[in-house]
This record gives structure tokens, C-alpha cells and sequence, in this order.
């Protein structure tokens, strides 16, 4: 059944207005014949009979005229986009363009959108591909650092048993020697000569023997064959006995040493005793063997479970650079001239890790040194009545503030010590003297803030001392502690006079008045 | 003097670079715009034959981009005198896409002159497709081609390597 005419009529006047239909005749050889339609819109304009269609229309180019077909979306060169028809009828043909704009805009816009899509895709499953060859790069480079890192330990273990084993080797021929060494200088037979060269035979081995114990210890803790022995002990007396160790080494050298223990460090200590000494006596032995000139100071203080012990020193203090290298095996830093095996500061870090704690460095050329160290450590505060020192803490406010050194000249050696107790823990360097004529060389070679004075002393006693001192132009405090009764004219050569048994708290208080 | 005129066609996966190809060897530009190709564009230029000097008009079919023609985009490929295959360097699956079409074409219309073009050579960082690979394809095309549309490398070697075997196998053999 046909569709009425109205119908018919109104779609073919809508699909000629929305395809704007232009026909063209050619002949076999693409010649125009004639033409129908709008041509405007398809660049097809000013078209003469017999023209060659494939000059203007060059889509005609290579189609077969004598076949129907059809051609959908061609874009030309004028940028119309036609659908083209190919209608032939006997030997020639009719070309039919229709507009085709809108539809193809359409699907162009639904296409760039799927391929735009697909694009994104792409590029999504390559970065999926490239993170899976990534993933398996890592594996594989951490299959290799495992490897190698396998590989480090088992040359490092190996390395620390030949060194552990060859220590051992030196050791017992190194003991021999010194044995021997020491027998044959007790051979009252032994002129000066061979005395003089069996001294440095026992001094050589001595020293290669301790060499020989720290690349021992290195080589333990590097195979971690170092396990703590953790107990309560006083601290107090830990420090005590390490100040006691070094001071006579600063003092040969002319350097002052003092000790200072903050009032809160616990009496009794949960911690290995034996390592930590081992601590103190590397960092107080490094700072007494590398300073010239000055003093060494020992800090303890403890806040909240931490216990710092911090050494510092005058001496040529270390570069940045070499502040890297300094905690590794067998390194000095710039201090090539220095002795040893380079190992002290390698093992305090080591053992200080081992305790759980850390060690800092804080240096800078010409300016000292400080190193600090940093344990974790309970307080065994239950057992401080039974092991609190017979001697108290000097106060906080009596405490140096400052490096200070004091001379103490006393002959009388429980007094020195007592002296040397209230002093060290204030935090003062000290260095001390039994005889005054001695005391006045010493405070003129190292210049100390204060001297201390005992008026009955060998030599040419104390107010005489105090009386040269000023002469040969020193003139800081001189301070008398004695037991002597003194005239005016005596108390005069001194700053301030104190009588024994001189109230301690006193007597410091005094001593800061006049060095601060 | 009528030139000669021959059709081309541009094959290839969508998004390879066709367009961009057929654009800077006609009118030597290039947009950095991702336009993608329905149905198919047609331009022209004509040229010298090399060594001959013989007028040559080249119609070129930019046909819209796929993996695998239909009966629509061989109506678009008949009466072809020579075809440039351009697959993209930096996606190695376009270089199957027009190995299919090789075959599809070569099926359906016979051999044919064709070069093939591995474009978009300017994105060294992001180029994938190995020496190997094209050499593995290369001997069934003419001649092979590794071209950037954006900076113009080696276009109009290949367009006008095409035109020569045309040229060849249209009017000398002939």
C-alpha cells in the first residue's frame, strides 16, 4: 500500500531540504554532460559542459562509472562532507552528492569520544605495564641486594674471625714479651743502656697489645659476639673512678679536667658498668690525647630515663668532613699523626648502639669538641640509701657556669681529695699540687681562674707563694684554705681567706663569687 | 601538459597519525589537535616525478582509522594505484593492525605499490617498537619510513617514493 500523497509529498520536500541534492551527467570518459540542483554548497560551482568531472570532483578519480554504488562521508577539499551516489544508465552515469554534514558531525563526535577513550586506555595498560616491569625490577634488584648483602655479611664474619683469631695469635707472644721484658729489668745487672731498651721493648709492646685488644673488641662487636651484662651499680662511683683514671693524664699534659654530675642522676644505675667505663675511658681518653692546651670536662646529667654523659674539650675540635669518617673503623679524621689503631670512637658507637642509646658530635675546627652520649638506663632508686656516697652533691647554684680551672696546692692528700671531690662535681678543672714553689711554676705555665691555697705547704709556703704570684703579674683570686693562723699583713697577699675545716657549700659559693 | 594522476590511500589504526601525515605532505603543517577521521578525507597535490619529470597528481584517500576494513572502506580503496601504511611507533599494536590490513587489501585488490610509515618518531621517550620488529614486517611494503608528522622527518621522502614506484608500475611497466 502506498503512503498518501501528502505524506509523500512531505518527506521528499524534508529530505530535499536536508540533503540539498546535486545531480550530475557524465559521459565514459567523466565528461559533463548536464547538471540539476543547488551546487553551492559542495564547492561545484561554475561547472561547463564536456569539463573533465575528475578535475573538480577528484573523488571521481579510480571509481568504476559503469557499477552502482555508493560512497558514504567524503570530505573534500572544499571541507563539504557528501554522500555519493553512482546511478549508471546506458554508457554515461549520474552522480548524485548528498549533503551529509550533519550526520557526519555526529558521528565524528561519538567517535573522537570512543577513540579518545581507547587512546586513554592505552596509555593506562602501558603505565599497568610499566609498573609491573618495575615491580619486577625492584624484586629482582632486592633478590640481588639480598644477595650481595648475604654475601658482605659472610665476607665480614669471615674477616672478623681471621682478625679475632689473629689477635688472639699476637696476643699471647705479645704477653711473652712483656713478661720477659719486665723480668729482665729486674736484673740488677742490666746497665742503663739495656735498662733504657728494655723500657721501650715493654713500652712498644704495651702499647701493641692495646692496639691488639681494640681491634679485638671491633672484631667482636662486628660479629656480634658482645653481649651486655646489665646489674644496678652507683654511676657516682663509675664517674669518680674514671675522673680519678684521667685527671693525672690531663694534669701531665698541663690540662685541667673537671667533672660535674647533675643532682639529678640517680645514686644506683641499671646498666652494664663494665662497657659503659669502657665509654667514658675511649671518649675521656680521646679528648686528653688530642688536647694541647685547655681542659677536658665531663657532664652527667639524666632527664626523663635518658642519662647524657657529654665530654668536651679544648682541643683542635674536627671538621665537618672528617666528623663523617671519625666512627669508622680504623679512621682519625685529619689527625693522621695521632696513635692507635683508629678504632676507639668505632667501638663507643658500637657498644652505645648496643646499649640502645646514641652518640652525638658537636665540633667545629680550632673550637673543641663535645661528644655526647646517650643511654636509655633505669633508676635503681630502691638501692640509694643503701649505696648514697659518704660525701653529698654540691648544690645547683654553687655549679660552674662556665670551663674554669682551679689550683689546688695542698700537702695533705685526703685534703686534696676531698678538695677534688666538691670541685670536680661543681664542674671546675682542676689542677693540683703538694709543694707551693711547685704550685707558683704551675699557675704560671697554665694560668688557672682561681688558686687554692694551703699556707703550711713545702717549698716556700703559701703566703709566700701567693706574694710571688702577684710579683710576676698574676692576678686572679688567690684564696687561702688553711689551718695556720695568719697575720693581717699575711691575709693581705690573699683575695679572700678561709680557715679549716672550712664549711664546703661556703667555700664554693665564694669560689664561683670570685670566678664568675 | 595533463598530468598524471593517480589515487592513494592512507591505512592505517586510528589515532596513528594519517591525518597529520596526509596534512603536512599537502600543505606542510601540523596540529598538535587529535581530530579523528570518519569516513574519509580527500586531498590533493601534485608533483614531480623524480627522474622523469613527469607531472604527477597524487588524489589522496585519508581513510578513517581501524584495525579491520569492511565493505565500506573498501568502496573507499578501489581503483588505488598505491597505498601508505602508517602505523604509530610509540603503540606497537598498530603496527599488527596494519599488517591485518596488508593482508586484507592484498586479498581483496591484489599487490599494489605501498610504503610503510612508522610515525610519530619525535616521541623518542615513548617509541616502542623495536628495530627487529619493523624489520620483521618490513619486506612486504616497498619501502619502510620512520617519520614524524610533527617535525615533518621524512614525509615527503616517503610520499614521493611512492609516487615513483606508481609511476613504475602504472605507466613504465605498462
Amino acid at each position: 500500500m502506498e503512503l498518501p500523497a501528502p505524506v509523500v509529498d512531505y518527506l521528499q520536500s524534508e529530505f530535499l531540504s536536508q540533503t540539498r541534492p546535486f545531480c550530475f551527467l557524465i559521459d565514459d570518459n567523466y565528461r559533463l554532460i548536464e547538471s540539476w540542483g543547488r551546487n553551492d554548497w559542495c564547492g561545484l560551482t561554475g561547472l561547463e559542459t564536456a569539463v573533465d568531472m575528475r578535475e573538480p570532483a577528484p573523488f571521481l578519480v579510480g571509481i568504476d562509472i559503469s557499477a552502482l554504488q555508493q560512497f558514504e562521508f567524503i570530505e573534500t577539499s572544499g571541507r563539504a562532507v557528501v554522500n555519493v551516489h553512482v546511478i549508471p544508465a546506458d554508457g554515461q552515469c549520474y552522480i548524485v552528492l548528498l549533503d551529509a554534514h550533519r550526520d557526519h558531525a555526529s558521528l565524528q563526535s561519538k567517535q573522537q569520544s570512543v577513540n579518545e577513550l581507547r587512546l586513554m586506555h592505552g596509555r593506562l595498560h602501558k603505565l599497568i605495564e610499566r609498573q609491573r616491569e618495575l615491580i619486577s625490577e625492584l624484586i629482582e634488584t632486592r633478590s640481588e641486594l639480598d644477595h650481595h648483602r648475604r654475601d658482605a655479611e659472610r665476607i665480614s664474619a669471615n674477616k672478623s674471625r681471621f682478625i679475632a683469631m689473629m689477635s688472639h695469635e699476637f696476643r699471647t707472644p705479645l704477653a711473652s714479651i712483656i713478661n720477659y721484658a719486665t723480668l729482665a729489668g729486674e736484673e740488677p745487672t742490666s746497665s742503663n743502656d739495656v735498662q733504657k731498651s728494655i723500657e721501650t721493648i715493654s713500652r712498644s709492646a704495651r702499647h701493641l697489645t692495646s692496639m691488639v685488644e681494640a681491634v679485638l673488641d671491633d672484631a667482636s662487636l662486628d660479629a656480634g659476639q658482645v653481649r651486655l651484662v646489665e646489674a644496678d651499680f652507683e654511676i657516682y662511683s663509675l664517674l669518680d673512678d674514671v675522673a680519678a683514671m684521667m685527671a693525672p693524664l690531663a694534669a701531665e699534659k698541663g690540662l685541667s679536667f673537671a667533672t660535674q654530675i647533675d643532682p639529678d642522676v640517680p645514686e644506683v644505675i641499671h646498666a652494664d658498668e663494665v662497657r659503659l667505663r669502657q665509654v667514658l675511658i675511649n671518649l675521656l681518653g680521646n679528648a686528653v690525647k688530642f688536647t694541647l692546651d685547655g681542659g677536658v670536662r665531663l657532664v652527667a646529667t639524666y632527664n626523663d630515663g635518658r642519662l647524657v654523659i657529654t665530654v668536651s674539650d679544648s682541643g683542635p675540635g674536627i671538621s665537618l668532613e672528617d666528623q663523617e669518617r671519625v666512627f669508622q673503623a680504623f679512621e682519625r679524621g685529619s689527625r693522621q699523626d695521632a696513635t692507635g689503631a683508629g678504632l676507639g670512637l668505632t667501638i663507643t658507637l658500637r657498644l652505645v648502639e648496643l646499649m640502645r642509646g646514641e652518640v652525638s658530635l658537636d665540633s667545629l675546627p680550632g673550637e673543641g669538641c663535645t661528644v655526647s652520649v646517650h643511654l636509655p638506663v633505669q633508676s635503681a632508686a630502691g638501692d640509694a640509701a643503701r649505696s648514697a656516697p659518704v660525701l653529698p652533691t654540691p648544690s645547683n647554684d654553687t655549679i660552674a657556669t662556665k670551663a674554669l680551672s682551679i689550683l689546688v696546692c695542698d700537702d695533705d692528700d685526703d685534703m686534696i681529695a676531698l678538695v677534688e671531690h666538691y670541685l670536680h662535681r661543681s664542674g671546675y678543672g682542676l689542677i693540683t699540687s703538694s709543694d707551693s714553689s711547685e704550685a707558683i711554676a704551675k699557675t704560671l705555665k697554665y694560668d688557672p681562674d682561681l688558686v687554692l691555697m694551703d699556707c703550711n705547704v713545702p717549698g716556700v709556703g703559701g703566703v709566700v707563694a701567693a706574694r710571688v704570684l702577684r710579683e710576676r703579674g698574676y692576678a686572679k683570686p688567690i684564696v687561702a684554705l688553711t689551718a695556720s693562723k695568719l697575720s693581717d699583713e699575711e691575709k693581705a697577699e690573699f683575695t679572700h681567706f678561709f680557715r679549716k675545716p672550712a664549711p664546703m657549700q661556703q667555700l664554693l659559693t665564694e669560689i664561683k663569687r670570685l670566678t664568675h | 601538459m595533463t598530468p598524471v594522476t593517480s589515487k592513494v590511500c592512507v591505512v592505517g589504526d586510528f589515532a596513528v597519525g594519517k591525518t597529520s601525515v596526509v596534512e603536512r605532505f599537502v600543505n606542510n603543517h601540523f596540529s598538535e589537535k587529535y581530530l579523528t577521521t570518519v569516513g574519509v578525507k580527500i586531498d590533493t597535490k601534485e608533483i614531480e616525478s623524480a627522474g622523469t619529470g613527469i607531472a604527477h597528481k597524487l588524489v589522496i584517500w585519508d581513510v578513517a582509522g581501524s584495525d579491520r576494513f569492511g565493505d565500506t572502506e573498501f568502496a573507499y580503496l578501489r581503483g588505488a594505484s598505491g597505498y601508505i601504511y602508517v602505523a604509530d611507533g610509540t603503540r606497537p599494536a598498530t603496527l599488527g593492525a596494519v599488517e591485518n590490513l596488508r593482508e586484507q587489501i592484498a586479498g581483496k585488490y591484489g599487490p599494489a605499490p605501498s610504503v610503510l610509515l612508522v610515525n610519530k618518531r619525535d616521541l623518542t621517550s615513548e617509541w616502542c617498537i623495536s628495530d627487529e620488529r619493523i624489520s620483521g614486517v618490513s619486506g612486504a611494503y616497498d619501502d619502510l619510513y620512520r617519520t614524524s608528522a610533527r617535525t615533518g622527518e621524512d614525509v615527503e621522502h616517503a610520499l614521493t617514493r611512492l609516487a615513483g614506484l606508481i609511476i613504475d608500475n602504472d605507466f613504465r611497466g605498462a
